[in-house]
C-alpha cells in the first residue's frame, strides 16, 4: 500500500514537473534553444504573486488571472531582446546569455526578496484532502495534475490543428523554407515563448500553494523541466508529460527509500532512459 | 635561363609571442620561488589564481574548441578532491602525491558522463553535464564513508610545517600551469590544433577534411575533466576541507563560464585576462555580495549578445599581437 502511496503522490508532483516542461519541450522545438534562465522567471512569478497576494484582495484564481498576462510579457521581452539575438545554430549564444541572465535574476531576487522561503497563505484548497481507500490525496495536486492535462492536450491540439501550430512546425522543420513559404519565424518565436512562459505563469501560482519558493530554487526546477522532457522524448508534448510523471514517481519512490534519496532517484532515471532509450521514451517513430 | 632556388620557411613565433614566453616564464619561476620572498596571504591568493585560469582553460577547450558547452565541471572538481582526501587521510599515501593519483577519478567519471550525454543535443548536452554533477553531488552527500553531507578534513597536514606545505603547493601549483597552459598551447600547435581550431569554426566542414570530430570531442572532454580536477584536488588540498556542497558547487561552472566570456573565448589570452579581472573584481566588490553577482550575470549576457569576442576579441581589433600565436606564416625568399 505504501508503494501504491507513493506512486500516486509521485504522479500528482509530475503533474506540476509538467507544467514546467512543457514550455521547455515547446521553447527546444522551435527554436532549438534551452532558456537556463526558465526556472528563475518561474521562481521570479512565484514571488511576484506571493507579493502581490498581500496587496490584491482577490483570492488565488484571481491572481492567476493577473500573474499570467505578467508572464506574457516577460515572455515577449525575452524573446525581443535576448533570444532573438541568440537564436542560431550555434548552441553557445543561446546558453551564454541565459545562464547570464540566469545569475543575474537570482540575486537580483536575492536583493528584493532576500533568501527567506515565501509561499502564498493557506487557503482552503492547498489544505482540502480527499481519501481513496486508506489513501489520502490532497485537492490542490489533483487540480494541479488535470491542469497539466488540459495544458498538454490543448498545446498538442493547437501544434497539430491551428495555423500557428502549422507554421511553428514548418519553422521547426526547416526555418528558411519556412519563411519562404510566407512563415515569419520571428513571429513563431514570439508567440511560442509568450505561450511558454505563460505556462510558467500558472506555474508559479500552483508552486507557490503548493509548497514555499526561494530565490535560488530556480536550478533546480530547470533541471526537473528538463529531466522530463529528455526522459519523454524530444520534440513531443505528450512526452513531456509522460516524462514529467515518470520523474515525479521515481522521486516518490526514492523518498520512501530513504529522505535523502528522492531527487537522486530522479537523476538516476534520466540517466538510465538516455542509457537504454536515449530517444526518450515517447519519441516519433523516424 | 637562370633557375632561382626559392628558400621557405615557416615562422611561427612573433615579437609579442617571444616578449610573452619570455614574461611567461619568469613569472613561472617568481611563483616557485615564492615561499622564499612572498607572504602566506599571497601565496594563498597565487594557488587560487591559479587553480581558476586552469580551471577556466579546460572550460575553453571544450567550449572554444570542441563545441561542447558545460556547465557542469564541478563534479570532476569534487570527484578528485574527495579522492585525494580519502587517499590522504585514510589510506596515508603522501598527500602531495595523492594529488596526481587522485586524477585517475575524473578521467573515469569523464567516460560514461561523454558516452550518455553525447546522445543529446547541444544545449541539451549542457544541462546534461549539471545534472551529472548534480547526480555525483548527491550521491556523495550519502555516502557515510566519507562523512557523507558533513564532509571531510585533511588532517595529515599538519605533519609539514608551514614552509614545506608552501614548497609543496607552489610547485603542484607550477605544474598545474604547465599542463593546463602550456599543455593546450602545446596541442594547439601540433596537428590535433589545426584540427580542433577547424572543428571551432566549422564541424561539419572539419569532419569533410577528415577530423574525427566524434572522437577528437571524447578525447577533448577527458583531458579537460583530468585538467579540471586536477585543480579542484590542489584547492581543496589547500583548503584542507571538502564538503559536497562545496566541492560540486555550480559556482565553478559560472566562474570558469565568466573568466572565457568576458576574457575571450577561443584564445588562451583570453583566459588569463579573464581570470585576472575576475580575481580582482572579486577582491575588490566581493563584498557586494548579490549586487556584485548580477552585475557580473548581466555582463555575461552582454558580452553574448554584443561581444562575443571579450576583451581579447576587443584588443585584437587595435592590431595583432597575439600572446600565443598558433598560425603558421610561410615565408618565401628568393636567393639568387
Amino acid at each position: 500500500m505504501q508503494w501504491l502511496d507513493a506512486v500516486i503522490q509521485g504522479v500528482l508532483l509530475g503533474g506540476m514537473y509538467a507544467q514546467y516542461a512543457l514550455g521547455m519541450a515547446l521553447m527546444f522545438g522551435v527554436m532549438r534553444i534551452v532558456n537556463i534562465a526558465h526556472g528563475d522567471v518561474m521562481i521570479l512569478l512565484s514571488l511576484i504573486a506571493v507579493s502581490l497576494a498581500g496587496v490584491l484582495p482577490f483570492g488565488n484564481l484571481g491572481l492567476i488571472v493577473v500573474i499570467v498576462p505578467i508572464a506574457v510579457v516577460i515572455g515577449w521581452i525575452l524573446q525581443k531582446f535576448i533570444l532573438n539575438k541568440v537564436v542560431g545554430a550555434d548552441p553557445l549564444p543561446s546558453l551564454i546569455a541565459t545562464f547570464g541572465l540566469s545569475i543575474a535574476l537570482q540575486n537580483f531576487m536575492l536583493e528584493i526578496w532576500s533568501a527567506d522561503t515565501r509561499s502564498l497563505p493557506n487557503s482552503d484548497i492547498a489544505s482540502a484532502s480527499f481519501q481513496i481507500g486508506s489513501i489520502y490525496v490532497g485537492l490542490l495536486p489533483v487540480i494541479v495534475l488535470i491542469t497539466a492535462l488540459v495544458l498538454t492536450g490543448g498545446l498538442d491540439a493547437v501544434l497539430r490543428f491551428s495555423r500557428f501550430g502549422r507554421g511553428l512546425r514548418a519553422a521547426a522543420a526547416d526555418t528558411e523554407a519556412a519563411a519562404m513559404t510566407g512563415v515569419d519565424p520571428k513571429r513563431i518565436y514570439a508567440i511560442a515563448t509568450a505561450i511558454a512562459v505563460g505556462i510558467l505563469g500558472l506555474a508559479a501560482v500552483f508552486a507557490a500553494l503548493r509548497a514555499t519558493v526561494s530565490p535560488s530554487d530556480g536550478s533546480a526546477q530547470l533541471i526537473y523541466a528538463f529531466e522530463a522532457v529528455i526522459i519523454g522524448g524530444m520534440g513531443s508534448v505528450w512526452g513531456a508529460f509522460l516524462g514529467a510523471m515518470v520523474l515525479g514517481v521515481a522521486q516518490a519512490i526514492g523518498l520512501r527509500i530513504d529522505p535523502g534519496l528522492g531527487i537522486l532517484f530522479g537523476h538516476l532515471v534520466f540517466l538510465a532512459v538516455l542509457a537504454t532509450r536515449p530517444e526518450g521514451i515517447m519519441a516519433r517513430k523516424k | 635561363m637562370t633557375s632561382k632556388t626559392h628558400h621557405t620557411e615557416v615562422v611561427r613565433a612573433t615579437r609579442s609571442s617571444r616578449i610573452a614566453m619570455t614574461l611567461c616564464l619568469a613569472l613561472l619561476l617568481a611563483l616557485i620561488a615564492m615561499p622564499w620572498w612572498a607572504s602566506s596571504g599571497n601565496i594563498r591568493w597565487a594557488i587560487e589564481l591559479s587553480c581558476y585560469i586552469a580551471i577556466a582553460q579546460m572550460w575553453n577547450l571544450l567550449a572554444g574548441y570542441a563545441g561542447l558547452v558545460s556547465v557542469g565541471q564541478q563534479a570532476f572538481i569534487g570527484v578528485s578532491g574527495y579522492l585525494l582526501f580519502v587517499l590522504a587521510q585514510n589510506f596515508g599515501v603522501n598527500p602531495f602525491v595523492a594529488v596526481l593519483l587522485s586524477l585517475i577519478a575524473p578521467a573515469i567519471l569523464a567516460v560514461p558522463t561523454y558516452l550518455l550525454l553525447r546522445r543529446l543535443d547541444g544545449p541539451y548536452f549542457a544541462i546534461g553535464t549539471w545534472v551529472v554533477a548534480e547526480a555525483v553531488r548527491l550521491a556523495t552527500s550519502n555516502i557515510d564513508y566519507v562523512n557523507a553531507g558533513a564532509g571531510l578534513t585533511l588532517r595529515v597536514m599538519t605533519q609539514y610545517s608551514q614552509h614545506e606545505r608552501e614548497v609543496g603547493f607552489v610547485l603542484l601549483c607550477a605544474l598545474l600551469l604547465l599542463t593546463t597552459i602550456g599543455g593546450s598551447y602545446w596541442l594547439l600547435r601540433s596537428r590535433i590544433g589545426l584540427a580542433l581550431t577547424a572543428m571551432r569554426d566549422n564541424p561539419v566542414a572539419a569532419a569533410s577534411q577528415g577530423v574525427n570530430v566524434g572522437r577528437l570531442r571524447f578525447y577533448i572532454f577527458i583531458a579537460a575533466a583530468v585538467g579540471t580536477g586536477f585543480a579542484g584536488a590542489i584547492y581543496y588540498m589547500a583548503q584542507l576541507r571538502i564538503t559536497p556542497s562545496a566541492g560540486f558547487d555550480p559556482f565553478w561552472g559560472s566562474m570558469s563560464i565568466f573568466i572565457v566570456m568576458v576574457g575571450g573565448i577561443g584564445a588562451i589570452e583570453g583566459v588569463l585576462i579573464g581570470a585576472l579581472i575576475y580575481f580582482l573584481a572579486d577582491r575588490l566588490f566581493g563584498e557586494f555580495g548579490s549586487a556584485y553577482l548580477i552585475v557580473l550575470g548581466l555582463l555575461t549576457l552582454v558580452i553574448a549578445l554584443y561581444a562575443r569576442g571579450g576583451v581579447w576579441g576587443l584588443m585584437q581589433k587595435w592590431g595583432d599581437h597575439a600572446w600565443f600565436p598558433v598560425r603558421r606564416k610561410l615565408i618565401v625568399e628568393d636567393t639568387p
